[in-house]
């Protein structure tokens, strides 16, 4: 008996005081560190026959707490059906240590944990729960993705193993069957805690509100894990239109602030809007722990691909040496792009192809080509030397020579390994030609093509912008 | 002003009356029926919970009606479920979709078991609650909450619907009755019914069609098809052959569509996932692409990739090269990374795949010297989906060469960079039918004042033209819409 009672004694001080943290311990399918047994011994304390009389004792004839009636009948249907998730998620976690783990019901868990959040999502909108009580939503929310996600891994392993046939067939027989049913299911439910949150019309400082952010990341987490990072678009925009009436960004915790910036950064990235890209990813990088490794490297695998793009950028080796995955990754585009090397870029991106489109940043990252492509050109450029000084106009500024014969660039491809070849050992003039057509298009290069001469005339100030040449 | 209801009465019996079955006793059981009667009595194949008597009930609707319907030599005997394996079915069924289906999921109408008991009764309730029912169709309960409700809930409960307006259909006399009313008598009630009239057949399993007919036409199923509707497998395999003769000699593609979509839902229907499938899908896929009807070819590349994921064998670098190419048309970033994620290093070795993956990245690029290159000559018939990318390539090529370019260029060059061959024209050889395309292309796209004939050259002046073609890119390069994709 008295082993359990620290679970109510902590409930009773959350409500004193109104620490939703301390409240959220209580209901958290993770015991917290100081009592590690709770989950067994609230379990034990009673049975599926007396529960509901044991609870009733505990939270409305119990003089310590001081629950209005239907706070206590809302916190009497909520802690009955985690009493009855205890059980399953207590038996799925022994026939996992006692090594049947293919015996484990996660998908049962994961139905009885819904049954808590539901109860929880009755108790808000019905307006029982106050605001201050939010973070046992974090924890619903939470939860619900892990515990989907156990559920589908078992669903696929009973799957693979023969156990569990696919679901009914639809009209049409050829749609594979679903991977993801519950994780697709845990959406749909943080969606509802989402909206939810976003309705509530209540003063600021007492708003569900300030669950927002924390539910939009959960969201996009579960989204992009789902593959379907559309629908992120459509948490951006409700966000966006109710931002009036939602406490400024600024305001709510750094964590939720950094996670959301940084898959704001990322959907925008993946739209190739680089600009919003770089601001959110950038700022996310400013605020982020720097203990928060992983945090710091998923941020620095969005921005790095971003600063190339947008301001030709490429890092240093010392922030790729802060995490070996990153140096690993992003080295020899680096290396390839700061020695003006086709041939090696062409190698790394096909060494590193597998990661890149996993992390969805090849289509990107193949774009450092113009960035090489430019590179090239503006060596030529500069080996082309200066202009003869003209008579007569001694002591005035030298001149670049401008005029460049499209064959020099034709060779500096050949060099770097563009792969301009005619096949038949020459050069593909026109393929050069449109190499540096695209890179005058593109911004890389001021000038234009006289193709009747055979050469290229450069700008004569700034021929190659915010290179300083 | 009502009609006499007598009619009705008539017309409504005319459909309950089966004829004797003592007349078709007479009929000469093949050695296929008799060992089919024979393996239903084997011990070997008896199904626990399932007694003998309903077995046999079973066994004899199942003959009595084959042999109604004329199908007892078209059955395929052998491979035909046995009586105990249908009720089996049926039970499952009834446990999945609740009892009411269970009622109609009935082989066998007008067999004396306690099913068609019930059913006759559930039709007698609907005669006298027709209004009531007609409300129920007009304003269908799941209407009221579908917003809350998952896709899923949803499609499940149109199910439902779908099989209670089948109920409803069955009751011909209220039709009959409602015809009449509006004076519309028709000469005879019709004796065959049509497939939608009939008995509610299962089909909410896999089922195993009789029509014989090669042809059918496509009509979107609104709810679970009768069996004589449906055309087995090796009626399906000569109906392919036969329609892609005809496609071949009268290149009507309306039909050859029609005729594979209605191919393709009878191999639905039936859960028919093998070799065949994939070669409906395959030709459904070339067809629609020689058309250029992208939102039927999209169909049928999603299920086409389905069918190559689940192992079954078929032109995977051909149609991998088309998805490749459909995915650059629909500039569709999301779907492109997807695809480079699910190719495996077999599948780049490929060179039909390598050649879509060369224009992929000459297009990243932009140089579009190589693309049209590699527009020469492509593999398979890759072309028809080039051809719809190079209209748009040719006008981002010539945004780029109006601002590279200065102050113009020989329409000759011009036309060899934008790959005007004269190729799609009779008289190749003739060395000025390339840049006489490239005038037409300009022309088409309003850039004629901008050429003009210099010395013995034609000149395309670019710096005058680069506003025009900046905005016909943007236009070019907006939304792709294409029936039918999401």
């Amino acid at each position: 008996m008295a082993a359990q009672e620290t679970m109510w004694h902590d409930f009773i001080d959350a409500h004193k005081v109104a620490d939703g943290y301390l409240l959220a311990t209580i209901i958290t399918p993770d015991p917290p560190a100081s009592d590690p047994a709770r989950l067994y011994n609230f379990q034990r304390w009673t049975n599926p026959y007396s529960v509901q009389t044991d609870l009733r004792y505990k939270l409305q004839y119990n003089p310590e707490m001081r629950l209005d009636k239907k706070e206590a009948s809302t916190w009497l249907e909520i802690f009955s059906d985690y009493y009855k998730f205890v059980g399953v998620l207590l038996a799925a976690e022994e026939a996992n240590n006692v090594g049947k783990a293919k015996e484990a019901d996660w998908n049962a868990v994961y139905e009885g944990w819904k049954d808590v959040v539901s109860a929880l999502h009755r108790g808000y909108s019905s307006g029982t729960l106050e605001a201050w009580t939010i973070p046992c939503l974090y924890v619903a929310g939470k939860y619900l993705r892990i515990f989907a996600i156990k559920a589908d891994e078992s669903t696929a392993t009973q799957r693979d193993s023969g156990l569990v046939f696919g679901g009914i067939q639809e009209e049409d027989a050829l749609v594979t069957v679903g991977q993801n049913d519950k994780l697709e299911d845990a959406a749909r439910q943080i969606n509802r805690i989402f909206a939810l949150c976003l309705n509530d019309r209540s003063p600021l400082e007492e708003s569900r509100k300030w669950a927002l952010y924390s539910t939009a990341n959960l969201l996009f987490k579960t989204y992009f894990r789902l593959n379907s990072i559309n629908l992120c678009k459509t948490v951006l925009r409700s966000l966006k239109a109710g931002a009036a009436d939602m406490p400024p960004l600024s305001a709510f915790p750094r964590a939720h602030q950094v996670t959301f910036k940084y898959y704001s950064g990322v959907v925008a990235f993946l739209d190739e809007d680089y600009a919003t890209a770089e601001q959110f990813l950038e700022s996310a990088y400013a605020m982020c722990l720097r203990s928060a490794a992983v945090n710091v490297r998923l941020i620095l695998t969005y921005l790095i691909p971003t600063k190339m793009l947008t301001s030709h950028r490429l890092p240093t080796q010392a922030l790729l040496k802060q995490s070996p995955q990153l140096e690993r990754l992003f080295t020899p585009i680096c290396f390839a792009i700061r020695s003006t090397d086709l041939q090696a870029f062409d190698q790394a991106m096909e060494a590193g192809e597998d990661e890149f489109v996993k992390r969805r940043i090849y289509l990107t990252l193949e774009r450092g080509r113009d960035v090489i492509l430019r590179n090239l050109f503006r060596r030529v450029f500069i080996a082309g030397g200066f202009e003869p000084a003209k008579e007569g106009e001694a002591g005035s500024q030298v001149v670049r020579r401008t005029r460049v014969p499209v064959k020099e660039f034709a060779a500096a491809l050949m060099i770097s390994g563009a792969g301009v070849g005619d096949g038949e050992g020459g050069v593909d003039g026109d393929e050069v030609e449109c190499l540096v057509a695209n890179s005058i298009y593109k911004n890389f290069m001021k000038g234009y093509i006289a193709r009747e001469r055979g050469i290229v005339v450069l700008s004569k100030g700034g021929a190659f912008p915010g290179t300083g040449v | 002003m009502q009609a006499a209801p007598s009619f009705t009465a008539v017309a409504a019996r005319q459909q309950l009356q089966r004829s004797d079955p003592n007349q078709t006793q007479k009929v000469v059981w093949t050695s296929d029926v008799r060992q089919y009667v024979q393996r239903a009595f084997e011990d070997g194949n008896a199904i626990p919970g399932i007694d003998m008597t309903a077995m046999q009930e079973k066994l004899r609707a199942v003959i009595t009606q084959a042999t109604e319907s004329g199908q007892l030599e078209s059955i395929n005997w052998a491979t035909y479920p046995l009586p105990q394996e249908i009720i089996k079915t049926q039970r499952d069924q009834a446990v999945l979709y609740g009892t009411r289906s269970a009622v109609f999921a009935n082989i066998s109408a007008p067999s004396p078991d306690p099913s068609s008991q019930l059913s006759a009764r559930k039709r007698k309730n609907y005669d006298m609650d027709a209004t009531e029912a007609e409300d129920r169709a007009t304003t269908p309960p799941w209407k009221k909450k579908q917003q809350n409700k998952s896709k899923k809930q949803i499609k499940k409960e149109e199910r439902a619907e779908a099989l209670r307006m089948n109920e409803l259909s069955v009751n011909t006399d209220m039709l009959e009755k409602r015809r009449q009313r509006f004076g519309i008598v028709s000469p005879e009630p019709y004796p065959v019914l049509s497939p939608r009239d009939a008995t509610p057949e299962p089909s909410l399993g896999p089922l195993v069609g009789t029509r014989q007919t090669l042809e059918k036409n496509y009509f979107r199923l609104t709810a679970p098809p009768a069996v004589d509707t449906v055309r087995p497998l090796p009626v399906l395999e000569r109906a392919l052959t036969h329609v892609l003769a005809k496609w071949e000699n009268e290149r009507n593609y309306h039909y050859a569509c029609d005729q594979l979509k209605s191919m393709r839902q009878d191999l639905t229907v039936q859960h028919i996932k093998n070799e065949h499938t994939v070669k409906v899908y395959e030709a459904h896929a070339r067809i629609a692409l020689e058309k250029k009807d992208l939102g039927e070819y999209n169909q049928c590349q999603t299920q086409l990739r389905a069918l190559y994921k689940s192992g079954l064998s078929g032109n995977v670098e051909e149609f991998t090269a088309y998805r490749i190419l459909y995915i650059i048309y629909t500039c569709n970033r999301t779907d492109m990374n997807n695809m480079l994620a699910d190719l495996t290093s077999t599948d780049k070795r490929l060179p039909g795949v390598q050649h879509a993956l060369q224009v992929r990245s000459a297009l990243a690029s932009g140089n579009y010297h190589k693309f049209f290159k590699l527009c020469v000559d492509p593999p398979f018939i890759s072309g028809h989906l080039l051809d719809l990318i190079i209209e748009r390539e040719r006008i981002a090529a010539t945004a780029a060469i109006c601002r590279a370019y200065k102050p113009d260029v020989s329409v000759r060059f011009l036309a060899s960079e934008l790959a005007f061959d004269g190729s799609d024209e009779d008289d190749s050889d003739d060395p000025d039918v390339g840049p006489r395309q490239c005038v037409g292309f300009l022309c088409d796209h309003g850039a004629e004042s901008f050429i003009e004939r210099k010395d013995d050259d034609v000149r395309f002046s670019t710096g005058k033209s680069l506003n025009l073609f900046e905005g016909l890119k943007k236009t070019a390069f907006g939304r792709v819409d294409i029936k039918g994709q999401i």
